[in-house]
């Protein structure tokens, strides 16, 4: 069998309709399958990630048609960095879901259909090339993040899909609005083709869909004011898809909105000063809405929409060093805020409420977890050595290249309301004394090598961050240059 | 007018009213099941917009066949035809998991008003 | 291999080996905390000269390389670390999470070390940040009531270091080079707009360590609360680090010639931040507290000399900030050892400690008399010299100033002395015994350092003129070893004052030894106080209670007005903001609807100024 890019999208996809049936011969492959699947697609990652260094990018049609015509997917740096990134942190949390909770007994069947269907939404947005097809991997996305935070029957799950739903809808519906009217303008639907037929479209036109299209992907990218239904859905869904939200959701939310600005209008096109305006704005609110969260996973899902606005007000900044500011910030994130996310989850395992107040002397009870947990939180906050600190200082150079010394001045100042409230946790877990008796649970075996395997990757970035610079230049170099892509996808 | 501009104006007036029903019904009907009914109504809109755009007047099926060939014919576009087929679906899906979340969101609350639905806050 | 990566490494080593050996047994942890402390400090004075050294991370330079003003600095912090840890093992015997408190401790060293030795401004400002992290995680140590104090700790330095981070990236844009050299040939040529906006930055970094007004609010807090082993080390050496940034930012980029307004704003700031901390000083009843707050106002001083910037006051300053490393030093040693024996602080509850710890006491009366600027040690000297400067340089008005606080400082030295070792015996305090001898060690040591650099002011001038003259754009500076001289002739001749005083106290220890033969008369403290008159339990008062009435009186306008509280303001401002800020999330799902519409709709209206940018 060819290794292609497809695989990202057709094995998972399969494999999530194939647990019902396997279920059926032993219950335990309906767990053991998708980690099958999720590490055959991390090999494919490697496959792929060092053939794309040597080759360039892989264009892919499906079904035998041609790019402007039939549907492509395009493995660049760039996507195929997410989607490794998405597939790997995809695989550390089944790993971690192994035995959990509800997981363990008999839900695990829905669980991981959901999961690897989750997997398959976020790749596709990121591999595909047509505009459309974009949208329906979406709505996939969306639709099992709806069901994956419903999830637990007891809790206000239900509620939070809800709010997600409605304002999910409305995203989708935003986005199809953006598509059809490019479509009456251009008449196709390939992103290159459209890209180089751009001229044709009256400005007014161009903003319009700008706007829809900043405000469709702009819902799933967790950009204020459009962003209600996340801290409600990171609180309920259980707490390993958590990250997978933090990691494949809104970075394929966040990738699609850079697609449009940077491929699809280009770059000095579109009125991108709104991207840093949202994005700081975002940042801010986020910010100071966490600094009073009672609870736990709430405080770090306001924690994710914060660096979700930085990552959007560095891809605002638009030169090739803001991309890059922007990915690296996306990288550390997507490995920081999982590795908070399942460390978390285990220190409010049997809590009903989730609170804060009762990790109160949490280290005493399990002191590798915490420990894990305080080691994100500085890395998150981007203390120096650690890794969120070699991208908040690309960030800043990146800002200050462009003059906004406003910008830096702003995010700064937000980020010492996150130094504050991480290290506010961090002293419940060590240095208060448990107000009742803890009911806590030790992380099974498999949880704890996958806490370990991030913080293992996020200390490798700290201390040698060359050795992923280098892709994330590449993929950097890839987003801006739209006429490469253009040329590629259409093989002028 | 001629009955061209009228046909344009009678199917994007329909969309666009159906959309804006669709919206005022989320976002002003307190009850769950409306607010979906409205959800659904927005998605009908946004197909028939959809469908319109694709829309040429006194154009045929987009399909070859035998009876059409060699002659020039005005065919409608295919491809929105193909994209509302889609987009149906997922509507049909969107709604589904909505209809199903509304039972669980009664069963939870005892209440369908939107208002009451307010565990997570702040 | 690489002297000055083989420092850093055995701090750091140290601190993951110490956590590992705690788990293990408390002996084999204590003999690597003695270790990794004293190696470093053999190795420093062992080797004649340090070899840069030169590698690439992340897309920057970094480059190591000793300084000749922070060769000082590093002196001190190899000297006091090594005390501070030597001292740590016994006055931390019994505590929990040793293994915690001691490689944060050696995180903080090595992490001092690293700034000294930075030559670009990346590697900087990653190891500021990691001492910034370890002291922290040593502020909380001891527990929940530290919690607040922490956080304004962390919020203030936060603050500091990310003002630093701005100006550090601003500096890249410009120069295209992370070098602090670079930075310092670049400057001149920089526009003034920059040149004003990276100068304030960097003065509100390092202004945060060094505790200059306003932004010392922190400091009194996070000295006392933490445990006096580290405190040593972090009112002693951690602070300097401000003074060492501030000397270079200030000094390098000429602000104090060519901006004679940014010279005067600090020298004032320092001079202010000198006179009030030692005003709050007087009134403080914990020990720790007091020398707390006296730390501020030492800094004050330091500030102010190195602000000042005549060749002599920049002389004063470091020197007077090597001088504080160590006195301060001592004096948090003894305050641990008095609440290590006897159990608390509280100087009204303290008394008469000297015939039980007459070692403390000597060390705590030496460390004073530096303290407190009086002949022969070395306090005199330096504020000798900060006087000269400050006459010399026509400012009159912060002679004023300093002349009041370094007077008001007697008071609270007195205090201090008397607070705790001098007055009645007290039944309370008759089990205390002096320190057990690893405490003592140190401080003795230092007693003897204090001697020693008061009497040959020559061992630390030296340096520092020496890094002067070399790097530091001064030309032509003279020191000698025990004498001072100045502009109108004057010389004074420390070794004979030593020696005049030398001669008075052994005759005085004589006639003390000959007089005690007749053995000790006790009395009670009711026998005295109270002429006679019966005394109720509540009249039973102590002597360092209102010790400064009057004087407290006369300031009172001065007590009222708290720095503190206005940031107290502040932040509960801060606070209901962000409590408004997260009732925008209302939790009804039609309201974020509303959002979304309202979003798009202010968009397309607006979507005029879009097109026409």
């Amino acid at each position: 069998m060819v290794i292609s890019p497809i695989h990202y999208v057709a094995i998972p996809l399969l494999v999530a309709f194939l647990i019902p049936l396997v279920a059926k011969i032993g219950k335990n492959w309906a767990r053991i399958l998708p980690g099958l699947t999720l590490a055959y697609l991390n090999f494919v990652s490697v496959y792929l990630m060092t053939k794309v260094q040597e080759t360039g990018i892989i264009s892919e049609s499906v079904g035998g048609w041609d790019a402007p015509v039939g549907i492509n997917l395009v493995f660049s740096p760039l996507s195929g960095l997410l989607v490794s990134l998405i597939t790997g942190i995809g695989f550390l949390v089944w790993l971690y879901s192994y035995q959990f909770k509800n997981v363990e007994k008999n839900e695990s069947q829905k669980y991981f259909t959901l999961l690897l269907m989750l997997i398959t939404g976020a790749n596709g947005v990121i591999l595909t090339g047509d505009i459309f097809n974009m949208f329906v991997f979406m709505e996939i996305t969306a639709i099992s993040a709806y069901a994956l935070t419903a999830f637990y029957r007891h809790r206000n799950g239900a509620e939070a899909a809800f709010k997600y739903l409605l304002i999910g809808s409305l995203a989708s519906t935003f986005m199809l609005l953006a598509i059809m009217l490019l479509y009456a303008q251009v008449g196709t639907l390939n992103m290159a083709d459209i890209a180089s037929k751009m001229d044709q479209v009256s400005s007014g036109m161009k903003v319009t869909i700008f706007i829809l299209f900043l405000t469709g992907f702009g819902i799933e990218a967790e950009m204020f004011p459009l962003n209600g239904w996340a801290p409600d859905a990171y609180t309920e869904a259980p707490g390993p898809i958590g990250a997978v939200f933090a990691s494949a959701v809104v970075k394929a939310g966040v990738y699609a909105m850079a697609r449009v600005v940077f491929t699809l209008f280009g770059y000095g096109d579109s009125p991108v000063e709104i991207l840093i305006i949202m994005g700081v704005i975002t940042m801010a609110i986020a910010e100071f809405s966490a600094f009073r969260q009672e609870k736990l996973k709430r405080m770090l899902a306001y924690s994710s929409i914060g660096q979700m606005g930085l990552v959007i007000a560095a891809f605002g900044l638009g030169t090739k060093a803001g991309v890059f500011a922007a990915l690296f910030i996306m990288v550390n994130h997507a490995l920081i805020k999982s590795l908070l996310f399942l460390s978390g989850t285990y220190m409010v395992y049997h809590s009903k409420e989730k609170l804060i107040a009762e990790l109160n002397g949490m280290a005493k009870e399990l002191p590798v977890t915490a420990a894990l947990f305080a080691f994100g939180a500085l890395a998150i906050a981007g203390f120096p050595p650690f890794s969120g600190f070699w991208s908040k200082v690309y960030f800043l150079i990146a800002a200050a290249d462009q003059k906004m010394v406003f910008l830096i001045i702003m995010v700064l100042l937000v980020t010492t309301v996150e130094v504050l409230y991480y290290f506010k946790v961090i002293n419940r877990m060590y240095f208060h004394k448990p107000e009742m008796e803890l009911e806590y649970r030790r992380p099974s075996t498999n949880a704890l090598i996958s806490m370990f395997v991030l913080t293992a990757v996020i200390l490798w970035i700290s201390f040698f961050p060359d050795t992923v610079m280098g892709y994330i230049d590449a993929a950097a170099n890839d987003l801006v240059n739209r006429a490469g892509y253009i040329n590629l996808v259409l093989n002028r | 007018m001629n009955i061209q501009d009228f046909i344009n104006f009678l199917v994007y007036g329909t969309a666009i009213f159906l959309i804006i029903g669709g919206l005022y019904a989320v976002l002003t009907k307190k009850y769950l099941t409306k607010i979906v009914i409205g959800l659904s109504i927005m998605d009908a809109g946004i197909n028939l917009l959809l469908i319109a755009i694709g829309y040429t007047y006194k154009g045929t099926a987009p399909i070859f066949s035998p009876a059409v060939e060699g002659k020039t014919v005005t065919m409608v576009d295919p491809v929105p035809q193909a994209l509302v087929l889609t987009a149906i679906v997922i509507g049909f899906g969107v709604t589904a998991v909505a209809l199903s979340l509304v039972i669980r969101l009664y069963r939870h609350h005892n209440t369908l008003c939107i208002d009451n639905i307010k565990n997570l806050k702040w | 291999m690489n002297s000055l990566v083989i420092m850093l490494l055995i701090y750091f080593a140290g601190a993951i080996l110490v956590y590992a050996a705690n788990k293990f047994s408390a002996v084999l942890r204590d003999v690597i905390v003695v270790l990794a402390g004293l190696l470093p400090v053999a190795l420093f004075f062992s080797i004649p000269a340090f070899e840069a050294f030169q590698f690439r991370i992340a897309g920057f330079d970094l480059f190591w390389d000793l300084g000749s003003l922070a060769y000082i600095f590093e002196a001190l912090v190899v000297v006091v670390g090594a005390a501070s840890l030597v001292y740590a093992i016994s006055y931390m015997k019994g505590k929990k999470n040793l293994g915690y408190f001691y490689m944060n401790f050696f995180l903080s060293l090595g992490s001092m070390t690293g700034i000294l030795m930075s030559q670009d401004l990346i590697s900087f400002f990653i190891f500021w940040e990691i001492m910034t992290w370890s002291s922290y995680f040593i502020v909380v140590f001891n527990g929940y009531k530290t919690n607040k104090i922490g956080l304004t700790y962390i919020f203030f330095s936060a603050l500091g270091a990310y003002a630093m981070l701005t100006a550090i990236v601003m500096i890249n844009t410009q120069t295209g080079s992370t070098m602090w050299n670079d930075f310092f040939i670049a400057f001149a040529g920089m526009s003034s707009h920059y040149q004003l906006l990276i100068s304030i930055l960097f003065i509100f970094g390092f202004g945060v360590k060094a505790a200059m007004m306003p932004l010392h609010i922190w400091a009194a807090d996070a000295y006392s609360h933490s445990p006096m082993a580290y405190t040593a080390t972090f009112s002693g050496v951690l602070s300097k680090m401000g003074v060492y940034g501030l000397a270079l930012v200030m000094i390098k980029l000429a602000l104090v010639s060519n901006h004679f307004v940014f010279s005067q704003v600090i020298a004032w700031l320092g001079a202010v931040t000198a006179a009030l901390a030692t005003i709050y000083a007087l009134i403080q009843k914990d020990i720790r507290k007091l020398l707390a707050y006296s730390s501020v106002a030492q800094l004050g001083y330091i500030i102010t000399g190195i602000a000042v910037g005549t060749a002599m006051s920049f002389m004063a300053g470091i020197y007077l900030a090597v001088l504080h490393g160590l006195f301060k030093a001592a004096l948090f040693m003894v305050a641990g050892a008095v609440e290590k024996q006897a159990g608390t602080t509280d100087m009204h509850k303290l008394r008469a400690l000297i015939r039980k710890m007459p070692l403390t006491f000597i060390t705590a009366m030496v460390a004073i008399i530096a303290l407190a600027g009086i002949p022969p040690l070395g306090g005199f000297v330096g504020k000798w010299m900060l006087y000269e400067s400050l006459i010399g340089s026509n400012h009159y008005f912060l002679v004023i100033v300093i002349f009041f606080s370094s007077t008001a400082a007697f008071l609270y030295a007195y205090r201090f002395l008397y607070g705790i070792f001098l007055g009645q015996e007290e039944e309370e305090f008759a089990h205390v015994k002096e320190a057990p001898l690893m405490m003592l060690i140190p401080m003795l040591f230092f007693t003897v350092l204090l001697i020693v650099t008061g009497t040959f002011p020559g061992i630390i001038l030296g340096p520092v003129a020496n890094a002067m003259n070399h790097g530091m754009g001064f030309r032509g500076v003279q020191w000698e070893m025990s004498v001072l001289t100045n502009v109108y002739g004057d010389s004074i001749h420390l070794s004979v004052i030593s020696t005049i005083v030398v001669v008075v106290f052994i005759v005085f220890a004589l006639f003390l030894i000959l007089k005690g033969r007749k053995g000790t008369r006790y009395v009670t403290t009711k026998d005295i106080a109270n002429s006679g008159e019966p005394v109720r339990p509540e009249d039973n008062y102590h002597f360092a209670l209102d010790f400064y009435k009057p004087f407290e009186r006369a300031m009172a306008p001065l007590y009222r007005f708290k720095m503190s509280e206005i940031y107290g303001n502040i932040s509960d401002g801060l606070v209901s903001f962000f409590q408004f800020t997260r009732r925008l999330y209302s939790g009804n799902g039609q309201t974020y609807v509303y959002y979304v519409l309202l979003f798009i709709v202010i968009l397309l209206v607006f979507s005029n100024q879009l097109i026409n940018r």
